[in-house]
């Protein structure tokens, strides 16, 4: 068992590094490679928990490799299994290899189709990285890696340069999140003295401060897109679309959600729970706000994921009480709604962002809803599990998403009542932009050439589409709750109020009505509230000006002033001194009886 | 076996076979370069792996000269210089194979290359103050004039100037200080273990510490471009050819740093307590501001240059913590730093060489055009700005781990922005602009890197990869030396400082 779990961290690895070194010139093998790794993982996995093998409290497989080893600072590279990591494994690779296969028939006339399984084989072993991480130090490493690999996937079409600079932006907004997240580290590290898990959580009887419990949750405040870092995810949609499913849907950025479930323990208790509750609320309102306006079929979804990561960041920072025989997943009401949301959204989002993917594909690289229409006929499979999906996301009683986010509002509604008040409003907002996007794409009439002729895609994207929507369905079994009538209640008035309203506007409508009759409102929400040209703004005034400046500093005052200058001051002093060398005898005569008075004056006075 | 010997000899002696070889027969001159930097590289391999870290001295060549005085030849290796040795060789050896760029007066600039690399591992294999010197200037001398003779831009000469007088400025001030510690010691030798010993029994006095610490730090600051002595390092490595950008950035520069760690820290402990806060600040300057003006650079090698000497803000801070984590830290850095400076050059190098301008505005798209050497650019630059599994990364955290222990927090936190942010920018726009996009128009002529160069990328990249996942194998050889050096210099407690435990 301890091979197992080193082998499901270290094949996706194996797969990438093989790709790189030489099987990239074929293309079956490498597909092959990155295929089996990422399966071989899966099925591990899935023995692995079917085992219920558990390790000795503490003690993660051996062997334990030391990464660095000095006086003080300790970190292994180590596996830690539980619950919650076993959870969060069996996600990314289920869903990963369903996504792997989906490529196959996605990818299948790039010219770099090799590159790109090897860095999904990349991007797998980072991401397993931080599920099996047993320390702080060996979480950041992967956390940095995911995110380098989600920049090479965003970027992978880098000639053109929207993808570029989309894969850039995504790097950089993380790298600020990151900087909190490694402050964070050093504060634990310093007050405890180590960075590994299971230490501090022995030592949990200190409680840690709220500023570092805060800059912990900036690392999940970048990965996970909250506000106001959610910037780039948006952007991060000029990947390819099954990256999109994967990463920027169910796994990457649902890493931030994981890392705060795994020390849970460490932030439990100080301000910086109340911060991660209202970030995650605010998040959640505001890019269900801005998914109304979208017209880009995979935007609307990156906006709708956003949201949804802001539900799971809401109820782990509302906290909740610990009861290990109520839940299973985590002790704590709120990681567990968090975790639970997680695992079924995982599923139902991909499943939506692949059955994006199949419109895509099916309508030539055609993304604005409104110039598709009437898919319902043409693409059947796609048709259907599209809804299963909508219908999970939406919260429509017995569908996964439902249970999952009756979780999140029973915690929401214990806790804190204007943070109820909100998620209720984002459950209205959201069934109401997911049925614009279904009415406006898959019914009515084609509004397009493309959307005419298109036909259904191969098995092998469709394939993973059907699998993944039986989790989508029954996936909220597994963690079930009996609701509170109360908030039964709202759930279903919001499912239903939001579906009406939407079904009013957009039934058989050929353009967006909304812009006309909201006015400002809806221009600021098409225009995402203008976060993008504020840090626009931000980066041009003020870091570019700090970068002249230090230039011109370097440039003219240090390179310049300082160090011409003293050239400039040792020449001149030789150029005065030659005027003395005129090698005229009488000159020299004077200077000499000159210099003999002045001598004579001083000694005689 | 006295692996150190053959390691600085055989270039000497592969210098000489040059000297007799007529200048036309390029090939063989070049074959006899390459063969030697090879076999000098394959050398300190074994000799790095052999080396058992609880050793002590071991590879140890030991000559007296002057009796008298205390002279010694006297070579040895260490858990801090083995790692610095092995860099150095594997760095020489890749510089050999960029060398290929230099066209004209061939035979004379073999010659100076392989008297630079005797001269580089020399001086970090000499345990002899005298000799550590020596060595440094017999590197430094054949620097100047390959960037005189066979530099290139038009700032050519300027650049030359500058480097010149800085360094000499800086290797006299050092040279003032290391004089100072040979005769305050009273020790009667020049070694450095016995000075160790030495200054164990009987420290020097306080007010020649105050004034030895001080001579050492900024001549050794000014050898390592310590801000504001920094601007001589962009313009010089932009005039110098390939291969002596890639030694002196890479490897000959961290003679300072060796030096700080070496003799400045253990000689005026005391001395140093009133600097390091100083050096922590000057540390964060090179960080932060060669960081901002990194990121203005048009020109690929002014970007390069400018983010190496903010990388040695880095090796400054870890020193200027002053405890085990910082000092294993910087060595860390120093030699990740030394491989990497080497590769980025090595492709600048390589770029230059395609199309005479590194002009990065007017580049793109040449990810396509070479996938190898593109490639190897999008590593180093991605190792630049610090990513896990580069060896960078490993170094980098140590030191962020080290200052804040070290009380330097405010300047951590300004750092880690620095670091990340700062760094990751410039690293991100650079790839942005040469390799990501459409094609520039003036790159349809360039071609891939040839096998020989693609070979000594790949060496380094394999180093800065083999190193990052494994920080331990250069920790493990670096920890317990500094940590006599640590005792030496804090007697009160060589373990970092727990910081109080803070509550809400």
């Amino acid at each position: 068992m301890e091979l197992a779990a080193w082998l499901i961290f270290l094949l996706p690895l194996i797969s990438a590094v093989t790709i790189g070194i030489g099987a990239f010139r074929s293309k079956p093998i490498s597909a092959g490679i990155s295929i089996a790794a990422v399966v071989g993982s899966f099925i591990l996995t899935f023995v692995m928990v079917a085992n219920g093998s558990e390790f000795p409290d503490g003690q993660g497989p051996s062997p334990k490799v030391s990464w660095l080893r000095l006086d003080g600072l300790s970190v292994d590279i180590g596996l830690k299994i539980d619950g919650l990591s076993k959870l969060m494994l069996c996600v990314v690779t289920g869903v990963g290899s369903l996504i792997h296969i989906f490529s196959l028939g996605y990818m299948k006339e790039d010219r770099d189709f090799s590159r790109y399984f090897a860095f999904l084989s990349l991007f797998i072993f980072s991401m397993l990285g931080i599920v099996l991480a047993d320390n702080f130090v060996m979480m950041f490493i992967f956390w940095e890696l995911v995110g380098v690999s989600s920049y090479l996937l965003i970027g992978f079409w880098f000639d053109k340069p929207s993808a570029a600079d989309a894969a850039k932006k995504a790097f950089m907004t993380n790298r600020v999140g990151d900087f909190g997240f490694l402050l964070g580290i050093l504060m634990v590290w310093a007050a405890f003295g180590s960075v590994s898990f299971d230490v501090l959580e022995k030592e949990k009887a200190t409680v840690l401060c709220g500023l570092a419990g805060f800059l912990i949750f900036c690392g999940a405040i970048g990965k996970s897109a909250q506000a106001p870092l959610h910037v780039w995810l948006p952007d991060a949609m000029e990947g390819p679309t099954p990256v999109s499913a994967l990463i920027h849907a169910a796994t990457m950025v649902a890493a931030g959600v994981y890392m705060l479930c795994r020390v849970f323990f460490l932030i439990e208790g100080t301000w910086a729970m109340e911060a991660i509750a209202w970030i995650g609320g605010i998040t959640s309102l505001m890019a269900a706000l801005m998914a109304v306006q979208q017209d880009d079929i995979k935007r609307i979804l990156a906006y709708s994921t956003l949201s949804q990561l802001g539900y799971m960041v809401m109820v782990v920072g509302l906290g909740g009480e610990t009861n290990s025989d109520y839940y299973k997943i985590t002790n704590v009401a709120g990681t567990d709604a968090a975790m639970f949301h997680l695992t079924t959204h995982a599923f139902f989002k991909a499943m939506l962002f692949l059955g994006a993917g199949s419109v895509i594909y099916a309508c030539h690289h055609e993304q604005d809803i409104w110039k598709m229409g009437g898919l319902r006929r043409r693409m059947p499979r796609t048709y259907w599990t599209f809804l299963i999906g909508t219908l999970a996301l939406c919260g429509v009683p017995l569908f996964s998403g439902f249970f999952s986010k009756e979780a999140i509002l029973t915690v929401a509604y214990k806790e804190s009542m204007p943070l109820f008040l909100i998620a209720v409003a984002v459950a209205v907002l959201t069934t109401f932009y997911m049925t614009r996007l279904f009415l406006v794409a898959f019914c009515g009439e084609p509004r397009s050439k493309h959307a005419e002729h298109a036909k259904e895609s191969p098995v092998v994207m469709t394939l993973p589409l059907l699998i993944l929507a039986v989790p989508s369905v029954v996936a909220g079994y597994f963690n079930m709750h009996a609701p509170d009538p109360l908030i039964l209640f709202a759930s279903l008035i919001a499912v239903v109020f939001g579906a009406l309203l939407a079904n009013s506007i957009y039934r058989n409508a050929t353009d967006d009505p909304l812009p006309v009759r909201l006015g400002f409102i809806a221009r600021a929400m098409k225009a995402r509230f203008w976060f993008d040209e504020i840090y626009q703004w931000f980066i041009d005034k003020v870091q570019e000006r700090l970068a002249k400046l230090a230039d011109i500093i370097d440039r003219w005052i240090i390179a310049g002033l300082l160090v011409r200058g003293a050239h400039g001051s040792t020449e001149f002093a030789g150029r005065v001194l030659r005027l003395a060398q005129t090698g005229n005898l009488q000159t020299y005569a004077f200077w000499f009886a000159a210099g003999l008075a002045a001598v004579l004056v001083f000694a005689l006075s | 076996m006295d692996y150190l010997f053959f390691i600085v000899m055989l270039p000497l002696l592969a210098g000489l076979v040059v000297g007799v070889i007529p200048g036309d027969r390029i090939g063989a001159i070049r074959g006899v370069t390459l063969g030697a930097s090879w076999l000098t590289a394959l050398l300190s391999l074994i000799a790095f792996c052999s080396f058992d870290p609880n050793g002590g001295l071991q590879f140890v060549t030991e000559w007296t000269w002057v009796e008298s005085l205390g002279l010694k030849f006297y070579l040895a290796a260490d858990g801090i210089n083995i790692g610095i040795i092995f860099m150095g060789a594997v760095v020489a050896f890749a510089a050999v194979c960029c060398a290929g760029d230099v066209t004209h007066r061939i035979k004379e600039f073999y010659f100076l290359l392989n008297l630079m690399i005797c001269g580089i591992l020399g001086a970090f294999a000499s345990m002899d103050l005298f000799f550590f010197y020596f060595f440094h200037e017999l590197a430094l001398v054949p620097t100047f004039i390959m960037i005189g003779v066979w530099g290139r831009g038009q700032n050519r000469n300027y650049a030359t100037y500058k480097i010149t007088l800085y360094l000499s400025f800086g290797a006299l001030l050092a040279l003032i200080g290391l004089i100072g510690v040979y005769v305050q010691t009273g020790a009667e030798s020049f070694s450095i273990p016995d000075l160790m010993k030495a200054v164990e029994e009987k420290p020097i006095t306080e007010s020649a510490q105050q004034w030895i610490f001080p001579l050492l730090m900024f001549g050794f600051g000014i050898l390592v471009s310590l801000w504001p002595f920094h601007t001589w390092a962009p313009l010089g490595y932009g005039a110098a050819p390939t291969a002596t950008a890639m030694l002196h950035a890479g490897v000959l520069k961290k003679f300072g740093l060796y030096g700080l760690i070496r003799v400045a820290i253990p000689m005026a402990p005391v001395g140093a307590q009133g600097w390091l806060e100083v050096m922590a600040w000057l540390a964060l300057a090179n960080l932060l501001f060669c960081g901002l003006v990194a990121v203005r650079q048009k020109d690929l090698n002014l970007l390069i240059g400018n983010s190496s000497v903010a990388h040695m803000g880095f090796i400054f801070l870890g020193i200027a913590s002053l405890n085990v984590i910082g000092l294993t830290g910087a060595v860390l850095v120093m030699i990740a730093h030394g491989l990497l400076a080497a590769l980025a050059f090595g492709l600048s190098g390589h770029l230059y060489q395609q199309h005479r301008s590194l002009d990065m505005t007017r580049m793109g798209g040449l990810l396509r055009k070479m996938p190898l050497a593109g490639t190897a650019l999008l590593m180093a630059m991605m190792a630049g700005c610090g990513l896990p599994g580069f060896a960078n990364f490993a170094g980098e955290i140590t030191i962020f781990f080290a200052a804040w222990s070290a009380g330097f927090q405010t300047i951590t936190v300004i750092a880690a922005w620095s670091a990340l942010v700062i760094g990751g920018l410039y690293m991100l726009r650079a790839i942005r602009n040469i390799l990501h996009g459409p094609q520039g128009d003036d790159w349809d002529n360039a071609s891939d890197a040839k096998p020989l160069v693609a070979t000594a990328f790949g060496l380094l990249l394999a180093m800065l990869l083999v190193f990052g996942f494994a920080p331990n194998l250069l920790t493990k050889r670096i920890n317990g030396e500094v940590e006599k050096i640590v005792r030496l210099a804090k007697p009160e407690g060589a373990a970092p400082e727990k910081v109080e435990v803070v509550r809400r």
